[in-house]
């Protein structure tokens, strides 16, 4: 079965490369895969690998509560209930400073491992959860695009390494970041239920059922509805689950990790990395951050849950030698109104900072905190960072790949990560 | 937060016409609108008149309409496929022809508009023919389910614990004789929905139960009372914020998530008619169990909504709505793309628009027009859609004949993506949309996982326990006497009957291996024994396979 999956994913590259669908996507991922195939060893090429790590936060989180404008009196004015006073703010500078609870995040800055993007959005943004959420993930500005940014980094990297752990998307659906028309993300919950179980009554481990299983899944008719897609899914599963349990047996966590599916979901995502399994881009989801209604204790709640995970990770990564070849990128489809609301809430905004974390990046405050006295006509701060140059400054700079060819077109950089 | 969370305004006055019972859903609105609107575009039927009547004259109303609109007959099927594709699917043919429904047409109507079926389910349906077991479906209440009821009295769940509310509606979905009004239940639920997670805390978790029974009274009544149900609906109405909506700083929330989500789409509709739309829509707040509107909490001054002026409310904004062209193109495709397939065209949908405008917004008379369409039984719509978690569980639960206490299938569906009454967010999920989400491989592994649970263990963690399914009882009664009528039978009702002759001989091999498992011996009523294992092992192949993935 191992055989035959290799073979199909080499053929499936040629075809691939021979129609120039994906040409230079990946110049590091074709060199690696080179040496790979030269020396033979899987794990002398992930130890050079780069990984980036994304971080969703959904719902639309509240940038001016998370990264504080503390010192511009207008934010306590437009936030008489919901703002956060200078005395509590974790500050960073004169202008700026973290929401109280995401003071685990602290140490990280002080190190250096640290940059807050400001400002980040695109032209007219979107209100909507679903459009927004979208255009962040297809960067179709329509809201009407289907396969998502790393899908289409992903399904060169699987073509071109054959590699069934090249990302990981933690959860129970594979997100829209990560689809994409030729590539199977593995997905799980959790280390333990990615398995299948045998019948106990069976004497040889379930082998011979999953061989029938595995030939009804090869001869399902080509041309019917969904049949690549059972396919590949049955034969990613096998193998990743294969591979997770082997490396699960002999990873140990350097930290405690927090309790709940965030940072249990982080520690998956570093056990990948720790033991070499290959991936170069992991995905974790927060969601609850439509904070229309009592925001105070929910927001600092996810704070608390995004800062001590994140850090946890981080221990782990460095404990375990690995944290020089990560790096961590948040993100939200938008952030909320300037204005607190009349229900100790807050509406649906537009620009919002993202966090870049590990040792490899540039701390600072890039980008400008937009203004909170010139706003657009529904109230919400005008962008000052297009979030596509952002993406670009990871692919050019971190991952290795064009990101003229994964975006699109050309959106610039941004100082964060040094050049290559 | 509280169970009586309050807004702040004091509520001294009580609409006496909205004040129901102390307990059970809140009383679908009345009372015609404030303001001249646009006139609905069928003889002016939008039903929102009358007396607070109690809701089973509501259904009763609308039962009768569904009647009335019918005289779309069934329609011989293959339109626009092609003949090859047609034939390689095996096609719902003979559809118009001999009284009898063949497996595959009844197999393929029980799992969309319905969770599959047993042996003697399919009997049943397909004796009546396929117009027939429409008719059964949407004419529900002339089918008792007092059975159910009854089995369901009897597990003592506690309807305000998250766990068991998700058994009890998963249970009723397997046991039901009443299909259709279960699937449209949960079709609504994933369109108007709202989640445990945000309905006011652990002792109001009841709200979300309440808000299950309104879309389960309602299911198939007009758009209008649904809409003006849901939007005093408690656990809708803490979900999305409205009950913090006050006259004086009227929060967005509901207001923009019922144009976008609910009724008209995006692009039907600016910021400003979010603003305006949630000054509308002021005065209905939570308490306890149930809701009230309090006029004097209700923003009273002039709005411009959607191209309408004046001092609207919440029943004007529904109208509005209601009427708006956009929305039946709106709820049309989403019933089309939950029920038959994905990216329907605009000549795929027409029927159903029509059927709304000329229904006076009956949902009962789309769902007829959208079964009895030559759409829904072409080659097309055979196996179109992956099964979502909650189809795939109680799907296999059902056709079994089951009758556990429905412990544990609430981590199986979560661990497959999907968590009764906790969508991942306000829009539902994705998967009912593009259904290709709901597959990867950690919810593959799940799907078979649980079919080993229910054929093999027992339970998901542990081994030795007693499998939920009596494999030699089922052989005896049905008189199993062979491999060969093994497949056959649990292929009739669990693969339509239709099981290409290579595949069925991979399952025939399976069963047929000589091997020593450990589980004792299966006896077919031939007195020949199999080795248990390859006998449920054959089992575990038919429901694991691609073909029963889909629906």
């Amino acid at each position: 079965m191992k055989l035959t999956r290799r073979a199909m994913i080499k053929d499936g590259l040629l075809v691939v490369s021979a129609g120039m669908v994906m040409p230079s996507i990946f110049s590091r991922g074709v060199a690696s895969a080179k040496s790979l195939s030269l020396d033979g060893s899987r794990v002398a090429q992930t130890a050079s690998d780069r990984t980036l790590i994304v971080v969703q936060l959904a719902g639309g989180n509240d940038g001016l509560n998370t990264v504080i404008p503390y010192s511009d009196p207008t934010y306590l004015k437009m936030r008489p209930t919901l703002g956060i006073p200078a005395e509590k703010v974790v500050q960073l500078d004169t202008r700026l400073g973290l929401h109280p609870s995401l003071s685990p995040l602290k140490p990280l800055w002080d190190s250096g491992h640290l940059a807050i993007v400001e400002g980040v959005g695109y032209p007219n943004q979107s209100l909507s959860h679903f459009q927004a959420m979208d255009i962040w993930q297809t960067l179709d500005l329509n809201g009407t695009g289907s396969e998502g940014w790393l899908g289409k980094l992903v399904a060169g990297l699987v073509d071109q390494q054959g590699h069934p752990f090249k990302s990981l998307d933690i959860g129970v659906q594979t997100a829209q970041a990560l689809q994409s028309i030729s590539a199977q993300v593995p997905t799980l919950s959790s280390v333990k239920t990615y398995n299948v179980y045998p019948d106990p009554a069976d004497t040889d481990g379930g082998n011979a059922r999953m061989q029938a299983l595995m030939k009804l899944y090869n001869t399902y008719p080509r041309s019917a509805p969904y049949a690549a897609l059972l396919d590949t899914t049955a034969l990613a599963a096998q193998d990743g689950s294969r591979q997770l349990h082997q490396a699960d047996a002999t990873y140990r966590p350097a930290v405690t990790y927090p309790k709940g599916p965030f940072a249990d979901g982080l520690k998956v995502l570093a056990e990948a990395i720790v033991q070499n399994l290959g991936l170069r881009v992991g995905y974790v989801t927060l969601g609850g951050f439509d904070t229309h209604a009592n925001q105070s204790a929910t927001h600092a709640a996810l704070m608390t849950t995004l800062a001590n995970g994140l850090a946890a990770f981080y221990q782990d990564l460095a404990a375990h030698g690995k944290a020089d070849n990560v790096v961590v990128m948040t993100w939200s489809e938008f952030g909320r109104r300037v204005e607190e609301n009349g229900s100790l809430g807050t509406d649906h905004g537009t620009a919002a900072p993202m966090f870049i974390l590990g040792n490899p990046v540039n701390r600072g405050i890039f980008g400008e905190p937009p203004s909170l006295s010139s706003l657009d006509q529904n109230g919400n701060l005008k962008y000052t960072i297009d979030f596509r140059s952002v993406y670009a400054t990871v692919l050019d700079r971190w991952m290795g790949a064009s990101s003229k060819d994964v975006l699109g077109a050309d959106y610039g950089s941004q100082n964060f990560l040094p050049k290559p | 937060m509280d169970l009586n969370d309050q807004p702040t305004t004091p509520q001294e006055s009580i609409d006496p016409a909205h004040s129901g019972p102390a307990a059970g859903p809140p009383p679908v609105s009345s009372g015609a609108p404030t303001v001249p609107l646009a006139p609905s575009p069928a003889n002016g039927t939008v039903k929102t008149t009358g007396q607070p009547s109690s809701r089973r004259t509501f259904m009763g109303k609308s039962l009768k309409s569904i009647a009335a609109v019918g005289g779309i007959g069934v329609v011989a099927a293959a339109g626009g496929i092609a003949l090859e594709q047609w034939i390689q699917h095996g096609g719902l043919n003979n559809l118009a022809s001999g009284p009898m429904a063949s497996e595959q047409q009844i197999g393929h109507l029980l799992r969309k508009a319905g969770f599959g079926a047993t042996a003697a389910e399919m009997d049943t349906y397909r004796k009546l023919g396929f117009s027939g077991a429409v008719d059964r479906l949407l004419n529900y209440m002339q089918v008792s389910d007092d059975a159910m009821e009854s089995r369901l009295n009897a597990l003592n769940l506690n309807l305000n614990n998250p766990n068991d509310q998700q058994r009890w509606w998963l249970l009723r979905m397997a046991w039901t004789q009443r299909p259709l009004l279960e699937k449209m239940t949960l079709f609504w639920h994933g369109v108007l929905t709202s989640s445990f997670r945000k309905v006011g805390g652990k002792a109001a978790y009841m709200r979300m139960i309440i808000q299950n029974q309104f879309l389960r009274q309602h299911a198939f009544d007009t758009y209008d009372n649904i809409l003006l149900g849901i939007t005093s609906d408690p656990a809708m109405l803490f979900y999305l914020d409205l009950t913090k909506s006050t006259k004086n700083q009227p929060n967005e929330n509901y207001a923009r998530e019922l144009m976008e989500l609910f009724t008209l789409g995006l692009g039907h509709y600016t910021q400003r008619d979010v603003y305006e739309g949630a000054a509308a829509l002021t005065g209905w707040h939570v308490r306890g169990l149930t809701s009230r509107y309090n006029p004097r909490d209700h923003n009273d001054l002039t709005k411009v909504y959607l191209g309408h002026t004046g001092n609207l409310d919440y029943k004007d904004v529904i109208n509005i709505l209601v009427n708006n062209p956009a929305t039946p193109w709106f709820i049309a495709r989403k019933l089309f793309t939950f029920f038959v397939y994905e990216n329907p065209s605009t000549d795929d949908l027409k029927p159903l628009v029509d059927t709304y405008v000329q229904s006076g917004h009956n949902m009962g008379a789309v769902m007829k027009t959208l079964l009895n369409s030559p759409q829904f039984s072409s080659a097309k719509a055979y196996r179109s859609r992956i099964k979502s978690p909650i189809e795939f569980t109680v799907g296999a639960y059902r056709a079994l004949g089951i009758t556990g206490d429905g412990n544990g299938l609430p981590t199986i569906t979560t661990l497959m993506g999907q968590t009764l009454f906790d969508p991942p967010n306000v829009a539902g999920w994705p998967g009912d949309k593009v259904s290709a989400l709901w597959l990867n491989s950690g919810t593959w592994m799940t799907r078979l996982n649980y079919i080993d649970l229910l054929l093999a263990r027992g339970t998901i963690a542990r081994t030795g326990s007693t499998p939920l399914v009596d494999l030699q009882g089922i052989i005896n009664a049905n008189k199993i006497d062979s491999p060969e009528s093994f497949v056959d039978y649990f292929a009739s009702f669990l693969l339509d009957g239709n099981l290409d002759s290579d595949r069925r001989q991979v399952l025939l091999d399976y069963f047929t291996t000589s091997d020593i498992g450990r589980g004792g011996q299966i006896m077919l009523t031939s007195g020949k024994s199999y080795p248990l294992n390859r006998v449920r092992g054959t089992l575990y192949l038919m429901m694991t396979s691609p073909e029963y993935q889909l629906n």
